[in-house]
């Protein structure tokens, strides 16, 4: 079939990576492929889209071409989009938006070719790839798992901009593309073919030959596909004005709610998706090459970028060599967070044995396991087989069973130093393998006193879950004194199989996240004391970017919970982490929270609860009610000692580094992701002023926030 | 008695636990007979922690698979964690099919062909079906291939109500085609040809009930189960038998009527087994294996029989099947200390021993020079039997060996038989021996 293969840009013997390469098959057929075989990821830099451009106008000089396939370098790759560091490089809104404009243009000549131009798509076709594959004719897309379609850049706090954003519109009407776009939501084959994007989707296996079927039943019936119109809902959404509006005002609302406020993004990818319908096509595309340029220099953008690649490079942690594969788990403790890791577990392959004594506890476990997969068939995320697949590799007893077999002995009993120490020693009695690791959920205990006086003490790791583990996307590992690598490795991949991102953290109290979240927490508790209304502490938080406000997140967590880590952690750190009163009054009261049916705030979270009372005792026991303070002062009290901690864990070494520290404390608290994390927005505020506003609140009657040494060195530089 | 055998083709049951046995339409009635089974199977691999991948072959018994998991024995294996590489048959000898399944492993080592088995039995009574009869089949094949509007409307003309009333597999299922009897009939004749009165039967069903509640009270049924989350909801965890009455008295008992012979019948549903969801599993390997693995066996097969006789008489089949054990064996019926028989019908049980003492019987029906010998009730079923537990039907076999292996050695005992009645005019036996 292949008469000549010729690499596009400099000529090279063996197919060169990073170009695309254009292939000429014997009846005037071309295949594009968009990088060389074997090349295991796509994206596109200037270097591809040159040669991309080189070989699009190669075919528009071609005479007796019948029709073009363009497709990715191999199977399971077709394009991942643009590069990201070229993202982050940019800094100069003409310099995007001239950018775009290019890149608009190089995909526009696949339009402007005579012959039918098919896709064939298999493995990740993303953002501008995307938009690549929206410029062809027709898309055919591959049934291989791992083949998800979508334009996520909206989560990078940019739009699309070689055309995504007038083409998804025009392509799929306006409800459909808002709900891609705005989302930045990601489909696999079948959803791509519901929602029109692809054409048709095919075993993987005749991906290619389907492709120059299409190009054939193309070129037999008048060259180029005709424009499909829209139908039914997505017509009247689309062309008929009140009903856009309509649409276009519940997506703007939707963009708006909870913290969708400090992220521009969406909101301009509405607006562009709205002059898809009603500029002409280059007044829309202008406007998106422009809305790129704007958006790709903001901080938030920056911010956002930063955090992916902080991402990456904690599931990278997951790849090490050193990891043993877990195959199967032991999991003791079938409280919420042993019943979720289980549940984790056994959703992603490993046959789990979940054991306690309760057997009501274990009877919730699998309930609350087919809760979540009923939930998902019903959402056809999952078949049913499959859901019982899970659900048959979570078995539960009263017994541990045999260990022999055992790869992962995970404790999340009750934080008891001597219970778990026992646990750990009995399982290595009963015969658990030397290549097994011994995890402990613990949040509080030191790693290396549960490691004390076992056998092959070096396979003892922290694997920290959050609360609830099925939602929280951060695992502390903490790595005790003695543990081993290996042993560090196989928790950090077990944590990204798990599909969370893993930290490792040296072994010390509160580890790092509940350790900067005790002075926060402390304070906000303070500033109730001193006379503000939960909502007010709340509402200041909430403006300054946090999820969920400090008291309702206290509601959460629990005040029992509260206390005690806050007793663990006023015993470790002295002064600057006293424990609060509020804590043990409103144990004491009753009112632990939403597991008691309320706490400051009642069961809806949004009523004052029945620790209002114990609140406004304790406030009439007080001297010193200072009244409330301005949103500006709560956000310095609240955030700005939490820093100074972040620091000082930075200086004990406790992580390897600031990413670490944004990472952590971004995931696991929920600390604002446009600001780019802690360390990211200290430095824009300016080190300098934190450390002077700390020494401002310690003189003015809180010595525990003195700034540390470490804060002070690094605003000194 | 001592005699030496080959340790590589002798089978040893190592380990074996069941679900708790649950009256149909109760605490297990949205598991499917694969759900039980799946469930015994993970506990046994589970805890004694062997390698699946040494199994050569998973037998399972079901008298009532059901047509999504026809062959139940491979989708219980595969979805607890028994490697795709490991081979899977059902067996189906109705009541005694889970017995069945210990003995296809016995004769798969004796023939040398493997020597790790995980075998067992299953039936979800609560969910045997109602089907629609051959009539109705027959009307929507010609609705299907009617090509014309007139020619689906002369496929529909042919419709009758009739076609509509379904068959209930659990009747079809007791049902015995050739002799034409439902099981409780033949209980009732066997009552009537050894003289069984209606109390000796209320009496022995008392008994059952008694013995098997005590033997819950004192834990010892719970060493057999594993209890399991029920589905579909996994509301609760299912931990005990729910069929044991232990409050069961004798004028209870005598004021049910009779449901099989109306008016001059003695076989109640007090007197008879209870129809009830369980399952069993157990993992039986050669001596010389579970001596290498370093496990230790609860017992080890010492013989096997099985025969075949009138299925109108089904209920004597143990009285065919135990000689011809004990000759496999080597053993003598005075050298078994105790019995298990499954108690399909106190009438048919009480049968069994009158038949077993009967020199006239044994002579002229089993072909024996005289009688088998005295079955002494108080070695007999002595935690309760099918009356009180209920009789899954393909999970009774491998629960009375289960049992017994647990009873032989919490007695320090030596050898003892269990054995089975079966639907169709045959009996099966076991004989185990303290490993």
């Amino acid at each position: 079939m292949t008469t000549m293969d010729t690499p596009v840009a400099p000529v090279h013997s063996t197919p060169e990576e990073g170009v695309v390469h254009l292939t000429f098959e014997a009846d005037g057929l071309a295949v594009l492929r968009l990088g060389a075989p074997g090349e295991r990821v796509v994206t596109f830099t200037e270097r591809r889209l040159r040669s991309l451009e080189a070989a699009l106008r190669k075919l528009h000089g071609r005479s007796g071409l019948a029709g073009v396939v363009v497709t990715g370098p191999g199977p399971g790759m077709f394009a991942a989009g643009a590069d990201i560091k070229v993202i982050e490089a940019v800094h100069d809104a003409a310099a995007g938006e001239a950018a775009a404009r290019e890149g608009r243009s190089i995909y526009g000549l696949c339009q402007e070719l005579a012959v039918p131009v098919v896709g064939a798509i298999e493995g990740p076709c993303l953002g501008g790839g995307l938009e690549l594959a929206l410029a062809f004719d027709l898309r055919v897309v591959s049934d291989a798992p791992g083949t998800l379609l979508g334009l996520p850049e909206v989560k990078l706090g940019i739009v699309p901009g070689f055309g995504g954003t007038q083409r998804l519109t025009r392509l799929l009407g306006l409800p459909a593309a808002l709900d891609l776009i705005l989302t930045g939501r990601l489909l696999d084959p079948r959803q791509s073919r519901k929602v029109g994007i692809a054409d048709r989707v095919v075993p993987s296996q005749r991906l290619l030959d389907a492709a120059r079927a299409e190009v054939r039943r193309l070129q037999a019936c008048g060259r180029k596909a005709p424009v499909r119109r829209l139908r039914g809902f997505a017509w009247f959404a689309t062309r008929c004005a009140p009903v856009r509006n309509f649409v276009a005002d519940r997506a703007r609302k939707a963009a708006l709610s909870g913290q969708g406020r400090f992220y521009p993004a969406p909101l301009r990818a509405l607006e562009l998706c709205l002059d898809a319908l009603r500029l002409p096509p280059d007044a829309g595309f202008a406007n998106e090459a422009r809305a790129l340029g704007e958006l790709i220099v903001t901080p938030v953008s920056k911010a956002l970028v930063r955090l992916f690649f902080l991402t990456e490079r904690a599931k990278r942690l997951g790849k090490s060599e050193a990891a043993r594969p877990v195959q199967r788990a032991h999991v003791v403790g079938g409280g919420v967070m042993g019943a979720g890791i289980a549940g984790l577990l056994a959703n992603k392959g490993v046959a789990v044995r979940l054991c306690d004594l309760d057997q009501a506890a274990l009877a919730r476990a699998k309930a609350r396991l087919q809760k979540d997969l009923d939930k998902r068939v019903q959402r056809r995320r999952l078949a049913a087989h499959e859901a019982q697949a899970v659900q048959d590799r979570l078995a539960v007893s009263g017994e541990w069973g045999s260990l022999q077999r055992c790869d992962l002995f995970l404790e999340a009993v009750v934080e008891d130093l001597a219970v778990k120490q026992r646990l750990f020693a009995t399982a290595v009695e009963r015969g658990l393998p030397d290549t097994a690791v011994l995890a402990t959920n613990t949040s509080s205990l030191p790693i290396d006193a549960m490691a004390e006086g076992l056998r092959a003490p070096q396979r003892v790791v922290g694997i920290h879950f959050f609360n609830p583990p099925e939602k929280m996307p951060l695992v502390e590992v903490i790595r005790g004194a003695r543990t081993s690598d290996p042993a560090v490795a196989t928790a950090c991949a077990l944590a990204v199989r798990l599909g969370k991102f893993p930290i490792v953290v040296q072994d010390a109290p509160g580890f790092l996240v509940n350790r900067c979240l005790a002075p926060y927490l402390n304070e906000a508790a303070l500033l109730l004391l001193e006379g503000n209304a939960p909502e007010a502490v709340d509402r200041a938080m909430l403006d300054f970017g946090m999820p969920m406000g400090p008291a309702r997140l206290l509601d959460e967590i629990g005040f029992d919970v509260a206390d005690k880590v806050s007793r663990t952690l006023s015993a470790a750190f002295g002064s600057r982490m006293t424990v609060n009163p509020l804590f043990a009054a409103m144990v004491q009261a009753g009112a632990l929270g939403q597991k008691s049916g309320g706490g400051l705030y009642d069961r809806s979270g949004s009523k004052p609860g029945p620790g209002r009372a114990v609140l406004a005792r304790l406030r009439r026991e007080r001297a010193d009610l200072a009244g409330p303070a301005a949103p500006q002062q709560i956000v310095e009290r609240l955030i700005y000692p939490m820093l100074d901690e972040g620091w000082r864990c930075l200086a004990e070494g406790l992580v390897a580094g600031e990413e670490d520290l944004d990472l952590g404390l971004v995931m696991g608290i929920g600390f604002p992701p446009f600001t780019g994390g802690p360390t990211v927005y200290a430095r824009r505020i300016g080190l300098a002023q934190v450390v002077a506003t700390l020494e401002r609140l310690a003189a003015a009657g809180r010595p525990g926030l003195v700034p540390s040494d470490a804060l002070r060195a690094a605003a000194r530089g | 008695m001592t005699r030496t055998r080959d340790p590589e083709r002798t089978l040893a049951l190592v380990a074996g636990c069941r679900t708790p046995f649950s009256r149909a339409g109760t605490d297990l009635r949205g598991a499917s007979a694969a759900d039980l089974a799946t469930h015994v199977f993970r506990e046994v691999l589970d805890r004694t922690g062997i390698d699946p991948r040494s199994i050569a072959e998973v037998v399972l018994g079901c008298g009532g698979a059901d047509a999504r998991e026809a062959n139940v024995a491979r989708v219980a294996a595969l979805r607890a964690g028994v490697p795709q590489e490991v081979p899977a048959v059902t067996v189906q000898r109705n009541c005694a099919s889970g017995m069945e399944a210990v003995f296809a492993a016995d004769l798969r080592l004796r023939a040398g062909e493997g020597d790790v088995f995980l075998v067992g039995g299953t039936e979800s009574m609560s969910n045997y079906p109602l089907t629609m009869g051959p009539a109705l089949t027959r009307l929507f094949e010609r609705l299907a291939r009617a090509r014309s509007p007139f020619a689906r409307a002369a496929a529909l003309a042919t419709f009758r109500p009739s076609q509509l009333k379904p068959r209930v597999a659990l009747q079809e299922g007791l049902t015995d085609p050739v002799s034409g009897m439902i099981m409780g009939m033949t209980a009732e004749r066997l009552a009537r040809t050894f003289g069984i009165q209606r109390g000796a039967q209320d009496a022995f069903a008392l008994q059952s009930h008694r013995r098997a509640a005590r033997a819950r009270e004192r834990g010892r049924l719970a060493r057999e189960i594993a209890p399991l989350a029920a589905p579909p909801q996994y509301r609760a965890m299912v931990d005990a038998d729910n069929g044991i009455r232990a409050e069961q008295s004798l004028e209870a008992l005598a004021r049910l009527r009779p449901v099989f012979d109306r008016n001059e019948g003695d076989v109640t549903v007090g007197n008879a087994c209870q129809i009830t969801d369980g399952a069993v599993g157990l993992l039986l390997m050669s001596l010389a294996r579970a001596r290498s693995l370093g496990l230790r066996p609860l017992a080890v097969l010492r013989g096997h029989g099985h025969a075949g006789l009138d299925p109108a008489a089904m209920g004597l089949g143990p009285v065919h099947a135990m000689p011809k054990a004990l000759a496999d064996a080597g053993l003598g019926f005075g050298d078994v200390e105790l019995f298990e028989i499954n108690e399909a019908f106190a009438a048919q049980v009480l049968a069994c021993i009158a038949a077993a003492a009967s020199g006239e019987y044994c002579r002229t029906q089993v072909g024996l020079p005289g009688a088998l010998g005295e079955i002494d009730p108080a070695r007999l079923n002595v935690n309760g039997g099918a009356i009180a537990l209920g009789h899954p039907i393909a999970a009774s076999g491998a629960r009375l060996l289960l049992t017994l292996a647990e009873e032989l050695r919490e007695r320090s005992l030596h050898a003892g038989m269990a054995s089975l009645c079966i639907g169709g005019g045959q009996g099966q036996a076991i004989v185990l021996e303290a490993a």
